[in-house]
């Protein structure tokens, strides 16, 4: 089963950069995507996610997040159409030959905009993201996040929240797969999935709360609260690293430059 | 070491006491096995000797357990008293943090304050005691269950204590697992650990244990050497799972009678060869199963043994090849058709119960294929498990062999012609096995057809008619191992 978020193991550039390295890349690209608001600028900045995630070997698990981006678009796409109207009208929801109600919910051409650019930014967050936590150890992560002094129960519970989707993915396919075998038949659609709660969820989350007991004190007696330890096989800063900055600072430079002179691009 | 002396216990919101004035000296050097039925103690007195009680839980306690000569409420806390002793719980799978089997060792190693030299060479050399070298950049959710045990215990092993507790480390592993866990075991004895081992598996470990002790109701019932505790045949019973004379005694002959002709097939396999994604499962498998067979399934893990039996309530499809059920191809059923046919009992109860009263959960099967009498039906299901008196209890709250017979209840209830159950006799104790089956004898004389996958050769043994061997999707044997 294919795994959500899960660090995937291959040697490429991506995967040997520092793990600041990549928060600064996931830092300028979230702030880049937020404040441009052209949609060929957003549109390269996804071209430029997937290029580093074919370079990087991770296309097929970026990839795969694609149906839900796409679904996800489609709902940011009508919402702006039903609540923002702006701009030309290019046609009506629901035709006017219908009398009365004929004529209303507009269709225009901002509205779609606006939803196209949530849409991008969207999916500009996601990639970035997924690049990063899919290509980072959660040994480097902690040891990124003690560097900035976090405290270790929080970056603990970062940990684990990630760390849990795989075990949830694949026992709720068992309970599924044992509920069904009791002749049990939801049925399709929203109702079904509704009707499908009780039996799936409660002993989902009943034998995850027993597993998180487990879990619990497993770290404590393996003592990853206790702080002192020494660092073993640290990721240095490399010549990538250096090719990452960069590449950050050119792009920031370049990003600035064309806010000033050639604002339609990004604006 | 680790004396526990005069120990009770009581868990919160709960009347009746887990531990009662237990007390137990483990001594540098020893190794201890504690057996039991299910709902003893067994795991909360893990929880006792390694201070977990103490620190984490609250609930009644009295009496005093110390550990390397220090009372445990002494300790700062469960990380202090973690530099003596580390444990290994039964739920490999909850003892997972990282994302590679070769990080998760290293980030144990990484605490104890070791120069980085000393850490990569011990690293290298639990990965080599456990037998992990291979698996080093594998992902531990994508392991075997007898690898993430070994992950969970190389990770214990990084800390470096002298003192080990394990509860239950190979419940859930088939034999070559087993055998693995018991060879590693036996050379941390060697190296001269100190060991307390909570165990179904007997016989697998009794090379290496110095002290055997049996519990019973949060009490020792028998402590001492192995051979002088078995010599009591009751607490034998306990200890080593004896099917011997299950079969005998089932009338096996009434349903032979009445069927004096050729018996039908209830499931026919023909060529059936599965693979998920891209890695084969089945391999071109033929099996005819009769009436009020009783089959057992045996083979190692990944063998392909519940691959197989998905296949005959269509949970999968075949890839190629056809699966027959009572006249049926499963191509043209759904799932929900086939379970008034099929009843399958998963390795874990668990997995199934949700409902706030046994009686629910077995009408909730009910509900399901719109069977009417429920009542009736439910009350003849749970006097068939034994389980009548637990009607109106929470299923959560029995103890694991009762899940089990009530997963089987669940599922007899719905009156399938064909039931078929996955280790059915996984984490319980010599009596509950034993149970279990004799529950499924009385089904196979009442007509049903049984299925059994299991890692249990005695059980192929003296219960199966007939045993089927798989090994990497095919089957191997297909033998008649009594005769009917």
């Amino acid at each position: 089963m294919s795994e959500i978020l899960q660090y995937v193991h291959k040697d490429s550039f991506f995967h040997r950069l520092h793990p600041f390295s990549k928060i600064l890349f996931i830092i300028v690209a979230s702030v880049m995507c937020i404040l441009a608001t052209g949609i060929p600028f957003l549109v390269l900045m996804v071209i430029a996610l997937l290029v580093i995630a074919y370079a990087s070997h991770l296309h097929r698990e970026v990839i795969r997040q694609l149906k839900l981006i796409l679904l996800m678009s489609v709902v940011f796409i009508i919402i702006t159409v039903l609540t923002m109207p702006n701009g030309a009208t290019l046609c009506y929801l629901i035709p006017v030959g219908i009398p009365v109600i004929g004529g209303s919910v507009a269709i225009t051409v901002g509205a779609i905009e606006i939803g196209l650019i949530l849409a991008l930014r969207f999916m500009v967050l996601i990639f970035a993201f997924q690049l990063f936590l899919i290509s980072t150890q959660p040994r480097d992560l902690v040891h990124a996040m003690e560097k900035l002094h976090m405290p270790i129960d929080y970056i603990l519970m970062f940990i684990l929240a990630l760390r849990f989707i795989p075990t949830l993915q694949i026992e709720g396919q068992r309970i599924h797969e044992a509920q069904v075998a009791r002749g049990y038949n939801p049925g399709d659609g929203f109702i079904g999935k509704m009707r499908s709660v009780a039996p799936i969820v409660i002993p989902l989350v009943s034998n995850a709360l027993l597993r998180s007991n487990v879990l619990g004190l497993t770290i404590d007696m393996r003592g990853y609260r206790t702080g002192t330890r020494t660092r073993v096989r640290e990721r240095k800063f490399c010549t990538g690293d250096y090719a990452m900055m960069s590449g950050l600072v050119v792009t920031i430079s370049g990003f600035a430059v064309m806010a000033v002179f050639a604002s339609g691009l990004i604006f | 070491m680790i004396e526990l002396k005069d120990v009770s216990y009581t868990y919160p919101h709960t009347v009746q006491e887990a531990l009662h004035r237990l007390s137990l000296v483990l001594e540098k050097g020893r190794c201890i096995l504690v057996t039991g039925p299910s709902g003893a103690g067994k795991t909360t007195l893990c929880l006792a000797a390694s201070g977990v009680l103490c620190h984490e839980y609250g609930g009644k306690k009295s009496g005093i357990v110390t550990i390397n000569g220090r009372n445990a409420m002494d300790y700062a806390g469960l990380s202090d008293i973690a530099k003596n002793i580390g444990v290994v719980f039964d739920d490999a799978e909850a003892q997972m943090i990282f994302t590679t089997v070769e990080e998760e060792i290293l980030s144990a190693l990484e605490y104890r304050g070791l120069p980085p030299d000393e850490i990569e060479r011990r690293l290298a050399a639990i990965m080599e005691v456990t037998f992990l070298s291979e698996l080093k950049d594998r992902s531990p959710h994508n392991l075997s269950g007898g690898q993430k045990q070994r992950v969970a215990l190389a990770a214990t092993l990084a800390l470096g204590n002298e003192i080990l507790i394990f509860d239950e480390p190979t419940s859930e592993l088939d034999e070559h697992a087993t055998r693995r866990i018991v060879e590693i075991l036996s050379n941390l004895k060697r190296q001269g650990k100190t060991i307390l081992l909570v165990e179904h598996k007997y016989m697998h470990f009794r090379e290496m244990i110095d002290t055997l002790v049996v519990m019973e109701h949060g009490a020792i019932s028998a402590i001492g050497n192995p051979d002088d505790v078995l010599k009591d045949e009751r607490i034998k019973r306990i200890v080593i799972p004896d099917f011997s004379g299950i079969g005998d005694n089932v009338s096996y002959a009434a349903p032979k009678s009445e069927m004096a002709a050729p018996r039908t097939p209830v499931i026919e396999i023909g060529h059936l060869s599965y693979s998920y994604d891209d890695v084969p499962a089945l391999t071109d498998v033929n099996i005819r199963i009769e009436s009020g067979e009783f089959v057992a399934i045996v083979g190692e893990n990944g063998s392909g043994k519940t691959t197989l039996v998905k296949q005959f309530n269509r949970l999968l499809v075949p890839a190629s090849g056809k699966v027959v059920v009572l006249g049926k191809n499963t191509r043209d059923c759904s799932t929900a058709e086939l379970a008034h046919n099929v009843g399958l009992v998963f390795q874990n109860p668990d997995h199934m119960f949700f409902a706030d009263t046994v009686k629910d959960e077995i009408a909730f099967g009910l509900e399901n294929l719109k069977i009417e009498n429920k009542d009736e039906i439910i009350d003849a299901a749970l006097n068939e498990v034994g389980l009548l008196h637990a009607k109106m209890l929470y299923p959560r709250w029995l103890s694991r062999g009762e899940r089990q017979r009530l997963a089987i209840a669940c599922v007899i209830a719905m009156q399938p012609a064909i039931i078929v159950l996955d280790e059915p006799t996984t984490g319980l104790d010599g009596d509950e096995a034993r149970i279990v089956m004799k529950i499924l004898k009385d089904l196979q004389a009442k007509g049903h057809t049984i299925i059994v996958i299991t890692h249990n050769r005695d059980i192929a043994k003296y219960c199966a008619d007939r045993m089927i061997l798989m090994e990497k999707g095919q089957v191997i044997s297909d033998i008649h191992v009594r005769v009917a």
